[in-house]
Parts: C-alpha cells; sequence; structure tokens
C-alpha cells in the first residue's frame, strides 16, 4: 500500500504544477513570439498528459494485487484461485463470517487483541528505551562508548536465524515460553538496534549548543533528555513507532515459536491456517482475514505517514 | 508478510541443521513392551498435543479431547495448531532446545530425523499397559518403526489413486481407463484425451507429468520387485532405473500431452485438475476431499496402473502420533495417543479427513452418508484392498529433502531446463549429501 503514497502525491503535486502556465495563459500575452509560446505551452500540455496517462496505468498495476484480495474476500473459495477477475456474480460475505468466528473455538478478536497487544506494547518498549539509549550514545561520553556502540550495530549484522535457538533455549529454561515477555522483552530493553541507531543519528544532528545553554542554566543529563531532546526528536520518534507498530503486527516467526496456545497467537499465525496443502483449504476466509488484518496497519499508515517523510527528511539535515 | 515467510524458510533450514549438529545422540535401546506404569488417576497432570491442519481440523481436535479429558478427569491437555510449514518449524526450534510438546502429530516423512535422533518416545514400553495397538494391521505399525523401536503409532492410511473427472471426459467424448491398465495404457490415454480436448476452452489437458513425483516412482519401483530403500536407510535403486522411469513421460513431454508447467506454477498451491482443466490426476486416495470441493464436478478413482503383478499398492499411515522423549508424563501421553486411535466416537468425529482410520472400531463408527466423500474414500480403499499387495517403504533420514529434490527437477525437466539424463545425475549427487549414513 506504501506505493499509492508514495505516488500520489507526486500526481497532484505535477497536476498542480501544469496547472500554472496554463492560468498564466490568461494574463495579458505580450506582442512578440506568442505563437511559438502558445506551442511550447501545447507542447507542455501534451507531455503532461501523457506523464498522467503513465502514472495512471502505474498505479493502476501496483493497485490491482490489493483490489483483487479486496474482491476476492467476497468471492466463494472456488472462485479465487486461478482467476484474476474483479468481478464475481456471487458476492457474499460469508468469508468474512467464517473469519470472524475464528478457528477451533478461538474468536477472531482474540488474535486480534493479541496483534494489538503486542503491537502498542512494542511501540511504547521501543520508544522508551531506544530513545534513552540514543541519548547515552550521541550526548554522554561514557568509557568505552565506541565499543559498545559497534557491538550495537555489530547486533545489526548479525542475522536473525543464528540466534533463533540459543535464544528460545534460553527462554524456555527461564519458563516465558507462552508468554509475551520472550517478544516484548527485547523491545522494552532497546534490543532493536536499528531504532537506537536512527534515534542516535537523528540527535547527533541536533546543535549541542542546545544542551550547553540548558547546562549553563544548570539542567543535568534528565532535565536536558526530557525538556530539550525528547520534543526535538518527535519526527525521529513518529517513525521508529510506526515502523516498530508494523513490524510487530506483520511478525510472524516470533509468535510461532513463543506463543504455543492458540488464544495467544496474533494474526498472521491463524491467517495461515486457512490454507493447509494436506487438506481443504479456504482461501476466502484467508482473503476476508487478510483484509480485516490490513484494515489497522492502513489506518495507522495513513495517519502517520506524512511523519515519516519528515522523520526521514530531517535524518538528512546538518545541524 | 513475504520476508518474514522466507525468513521462517531460512530459520527451518538452520534449525533443521541444529537439530542433526545436537542431537547425534541416536536412539536409546527399544523399550521392553509392559514395563511402563499404569496412568495416574487421581494426580493433576497437564499434556500438551501438537498438529498441523486447517480450522476445520482443529475443531474436530478440541472435540475429541474433550471427550478425552471427559474420560480422564485428572488430565488437562493443553492443545496447539499450526500450518504445515509453520508446524515443521516449531517443531524443529522446539526439538533443539528440548521441549517438544507431550504428544504431536508426525509425518512419515519427517519420522526417520525426529525417531533415529532421540527426539522421540519409544511407545513400545506403554503398549498393552496405557497404550492398545492390537487393532492397528502390523505392517501398517511396522511403519511407525526404526530399529525395533516404535517412534509413532499411524492413526489412517491412504493409498495411491489415478483421480478422473468423468464430466471432462464425457464432454471430450474419451472413454475413462479400465481397471487393470498398465502405465502404457496410461501413454496411450493420456495422448488421446491431449488430442480430444485440444479444441475446448479452455483447453484440457490429460493430466500432470506423473514422472515428476517422487512416490509413483516409489510405487513402480515396488512393481519392479525392487525395495526403493533398504533396512539400513540407504537407497535401493540406481540411476538406470530412475532413467527408465523418466523415459516413460518423455513421448508426452514432447508432445506437450501434459498439463503445462507454467500454467501449474500460476494455479499453485492448487492443480489444473482442481479447476477442470486437466481430466486426470494421480494422487493419495483423501485428496479427494479436495479436488471434490475445489472443481465441484464428478471426480471418480481408478487403482494406480498395473506392473506386470497388478498394481501392488501399498498403505501409507497418512498420518502417526508419537510423542516427545522429553515429556515427564509419559503414560498420559500413551493413553491420549490410545484415546485417539482407538476411541470409536474419535473416528466419528474425523471421518475420513485424516486418511481411513486404521482401527476397525473407529471405521466402523464413522457416519458416512450415502454418495459422500467419506463414503468415497472408503469404498475405494475396500476395493482396492486385494491389490495392496506391498508394504510401504519406510523413508530414509534426509527423505523430505530428496522428494523435495525430485520435485524441483521434475519441473525443471518440464520447463526443458534439464534432460533426463541431467535430472538423473543431479538428483543422484544431491542425494548422496542428503540421504544420512547410519
Amino acid at each position: 500500500m506504501s506505493d499509492t503514497h508514495i505516488v500520489t502525491p507526486p500526481l497532484s503535486a505535477q497536476a498542480a504544477a501544469a496547472g500554472v502556465p496554463v492560468s498564466g495563459g490568461s494574463r495579458p500575452p505580450g506582442p512578440i513570439d506568442t505563437t511559438s509560446r502558445q506551442a511550447a505551452k501545447r507542447r507542455k500540455g501534451v507531455r503532461s498528459l501523457g506523464f498522467h496517462a503513465f502514472m495512471v496505468v502505474c498505479t493502476i498495476v501496483v493497485l490491482y494485487p490489493a483490489a483483487w484480495m479486496l474482491t476476492s474476500s467476497f468471492k466463494p473459495s472456488n472462485e479465487i484461485i486461478g482467476n484474476i477477475s474483479l468481478w464475481s456474480d456471487n458476492f457474499s460475505a460469508t468469508n468474512f463470517a467464517t473469519a470472524l468466528s475464528g478457528i477451533g473455538g478461538v474468536g477472531f478478536w482474540t488474535f486480534f487483541g493479541n496483534s494489538m497487544i503486542l503491537a502498542v506494547a512494542s511501540v511504547v518498549g521501543v520508544i522508551l528505551s531506544s530513545t534513552v539509549a540514543a541519548y547515552a550514545f550521541a550526548r554522554i561520553d561514557f568509557p568505552g562508548r565506541s565499543v559498545f556502540f559497534a557491538i550495537m550495530i555489530g547486533t545489526l549484522l548479525l542475522p536473525f536465524h543464528v540466534v533463533i535457538i540459543p535464544q528460545y533455549i534460553m527462554f524456555n529454561e527461564l519458563g516465558m515460553v507462552n508468554t509475551f515477555i520472550p517478544l516484548l522483552a527485547p523491545k522494552f530493553l532497546a534490543g532493536e538496534a536499528f531504532f537506537v541507531f536512527l534515534m542516535v543519528q537523528f540527535m547527533r544532528n541536533l546543535p549541542r549548543e542546545l544542551d550547553e545553554a540548558a547546562r549553563i542554566d544548570g539542567a543535568g543529563h534528565v532535565r536536558i533528555f526530557r525538556s530539550i531532546m525528547l520534543p526535538l526528536m518527535r519526527p525521529a520518534i513518529i517513525t521508529s513507532s510506526i515502523f516498530a507498530f508494523i513490524w510487530s503486527w506483520n511478525d510472524f516467526l516470533g509468535p510461532l515459536l513463543y506463543l504455543k496456545k492458540p488464544d495467544m497467537y496474533p494474526l498472521p499465525i491463524a491467517l495461515r491456517l486457512y490454507v493447509d496443502q494436506t487438506s481443504v483449504s479456504d482461501y476466502g476466509a484467508q482473503m476476508a482475514m487478510a483484509v480485516l488484518a490490513l484494515l489497522p496497519v492502513m489506518i495507522f499508515f495513513i495517519l502517520f505517514q506524512r511523519y515519516i517523510v519528515d522523520g526521514v527528511a530531517t535524518q538528512g539535515l546538518k545541524g | 508478510m513475504r520476508i518474514t515467510r522466507k525468513a521462517a524458510g531460512a530459520a527451518a533450514a538452520a534449525v533443521t541443521v541444529a537439530l542433526t549438529l545436537t542431537a547425534c545422540g541416536g536412539a536409546a535401546d527399544s523399550a521392553e513392551p509392559g514395563s511402563a506404569e499404569k496412568v495416574s488417576t487421581d494426580e493433576d497432570i497437564t499434556i500438551s498435543l501438537a498438529w498441523w491442519g486447517e480450522p476445520a481440523r482443529a475443531e474436530m481436535y478440541e472435540e475429541a479431547v474433550d471427550l478425552f479429558e471427559e474420560e480422564h478427569p485428572n488430565i488437562t491437555v493443553q492443545t496447539q495448531f499450526q500450518d504445515w510449514d509453520a508446524y515443521w518449524t516449531a517443531r524443529a526450534t522446539e526439538a533443539a532446545g528440548g521441549a517438544l510438546p507431550d504428544v504431536i502429530q508426525m509425518d512419515l516423512s519427517y519420522l526417520r530425523q525426529y525417531g533415529a535422533t532421540g527426539q522421540l518416545l519409544d511407545l513400545g514400553g506403554q503398549v498393552g499397559v496405557n497404550l492398545d495397538t492390537a487393532g492397528v494391521d502390523d505392517s501398517l505399525l511396522g511403519s511407525g518403526q526404526i530399529d525395533g523401536s516404535q517412534f509413532g503409532v499411524p492413526t489412517s492410511t491412504n493409498t495411491l489413486s489415478l483421480f478422473y473427472n468423468a464430466d471432462a471426459l464425457e464432454k471430450i467424448g474419451v472413454e475413462p481407463l479400465a481397471e487393470g491398465y498398465t502405465w502404457d495404457d496410461l501413454n496411450a490415454w493420456m495422448e488421446k484425451v491431449s488430442k480430444a480436448g485440444a479444441g475446448e476452452d479452455p483447453v484440457i489437458y490429460s493430466g500432470a507429468d506423473y514422472t515428476g513425483t517422487f512416490w509413483f516412482f516409489l510405487q513402480w519401483l515396488v512393481q519392479q520387485g525392487v525395495t526403493p530403500f533398504t533396512d539400513d536407510g540407504q537407497l535401493g535403486f540406481d540411476e538406470a532405473q530412475m532413467t527408465e522411469w523418466l523415459n516413460k513421460g518423455q513421448s508426452l513431454r514432447d508432445a506437450e500431452a501434459f498439463y503445462p508447467i507454467k500454467q501449474a506454477k500460476q494455479l499453485e498451491p492448487l492443480g489444473g485438475f482442481h479447476v477442470n482443466e486437466s481430466a486426470s490426476e494421480a494422487s493419495w486416495d483423501n485428496f479427494l476431499a479436495g479436488y471434490v470441493a475445489e472443481s465441484g464436478q464428478d471426480i471418480r478413482m481408478l487403482p494406480m496402473p498395473s506392473g506386470e503383478n497388478g498394481p501392488q499398492q501399498f498403505w501409507k499411515p497418512s498420518m502417526l502420533l508419537s510423542a516427545s522423549a522429553e515429556t515427564e508424563q509419559p503414560e498420559a501421553a500413551a493413553a491420549l495417543i490410545d484415546f485417539l486411535i482407538n476411541e470409536p466416537e474419535v473416528g466419528a468425529i474425523f471421518g475420513t479427513s485424516k486418511g481411513v482410520p486404521a482401527v476397525a472400531e473407529q471405521r466402523d463408527a464413522m457416519k458416512v452418508e450415502p454418495g459422500s466423500v467419506d463414503e468415497k474414500v472408503v469404498q475405494y480403499e475396500e476395493d482396492v484392498a486385494d491389490v495392496v499387495t506391498e508394504s510401504a517403504p519406510v523413508p530414509v533420514e534426509g527423505f523430505g529433502e530428496i522428494e523435495a529434490e525430485f520435485k524441483r527437477l521434475g519441473e525443471e525437466l518440464q520447463y526443458g531446463n534439464v534432460t533426463v539424463d541431467e535430472f538423473v545425475t543431479q538428483w543422484f549427487s544431491f542425494a548422496d549429501g542428503a540421504v544420512k549414513q547410519s
């Protein structure tokens, strides 16, 4: 879906831009070379028409799978696979009824609730821990800072799959399997190096003069962090929240390994149960559940997407 | 989603390696029959049960577990379920951590991987105490054994079958094959169907390229009098036999009579047969439910093609139940397995959704409605019972990998990217590394 939003603004911007020369034409024309100017305008008009047509086609191509998923969720199962048409004569909402009725005695809203708890708690954890960790790395000159920073970056380079088994054994020994702790603890302990890194980079670009001014006024680290840094970090915090939310919402492997009770499953695991290749698959219900599972992420994204651009754009500014 | 799925696959691979590395202990000596104690009736026990499958199966299991808990009020069963791929990813990680669920649904192709590495409980000790296997046919029970240890108990059986779409054949005016047909008859028939179906819209093909399916190759080997896998877990066939098998499909591949691989890949996980563009398909008999649900047409079944001594089919356990070697409650785990394979009411709940139940009491308890899919499958298994003369080949360790490689090369062969000779060389060099020397 992200493509739509990235594609759309330039489209409207282009339209606005294209509008300027047209309205400019209503001003009193200059006495000289009017015809060649009009020709140039016409050429520009044709070019912009071609450009828009091209962009519209691209948008359709990009959006088609999403539209297909949406309409498929209303089709009977046997009309879904091997059929790329958006239309069906048998539209009905039964797929949604199946999806909402749950799996094996566990209701859809339980899966939904679990996903929500995990996603929201992840966002809270990431923001609380990463901002503090980032402040330490960016502003406090403690011994071994560069070594720790390198280690943190190192965890970014370490593939997740290398640590799965040791991590599983550890949490299993601690008796934490079948709780949300293994999934949330790393978030609350700044285990997500990516977010820490993002915030460190952001903070490094904030002018040091601000801290120095605050220090002269008698502020300590806590006060500087709370009153100066946090408000200025808003774009970075929002960007991190969005990523933390979406990643947690879509995470499959983590919940698969650590959550063993069906009433603790989040949506991505429930979603895949509808397509079992060894027996009868219910594609309709899967599509319906996919649509329902996508809605919160989409709403979240639409509400916050302009901040993503803000956040990323300000990363590049030199203080 | 895409990235996470890929990650899950990679994780499964990583975990498989770790599993084989960490658990080389090998199986312990097989347990003495009847050496276990009777399951406790007053102590509070909690055991876990895991299976793969779709939501309908989850409901059936929950129902069966409720019955079990009624019979054993002191035992609580903690259930969990995933889809097939996720199931094995989760199990592999747990096995590496020594924390498999107490009772797990097991597949024949994974039995050796988990059994021979000491992850599974030898249920032999429970037989006659908490677990009654008398109702299970001996040769079938044998498919759950490795070196005399009973690592899994088959719950149900299936056998291969050739499905055909009677409506499609009528449309193009070709008679179905008659029972007792040979592999050559099958080829001739497929050619005829493809010619007759070429003018239809959409084109009706004869069927998928059967030579690319490993189990059909095994079935053919059995008909040739070859034991596909030796007792010590090695391959029992050679390059020449595989070449001969693959060449069976060459004339049809050249004539483009098979269902085109490009179309098949687009339809995955369904096939041409599901969408009525293909007139026949060979597969396991319990796939009937899926075919009927997707195609909505008249799907009928035939035994596999005959070799010199008839079809010589075998019962494959469609599913087994195993217990974890690490379980703290082996008695309760065995009691649950016993309940799931023997209790008639459980048979009534599951019907043939896992294959035809292995125990007669469960088969009889099924409420098969006349004309239903269940009835057709049961009827088919009764009809072919006299051509099921062989016992199922016990897969070697690494079976899942060599089967997948066979399928992959089969697709390359259909795309025309490899020749039959290249297929055979590449497969054997792959199998050399994948089949564990035990």
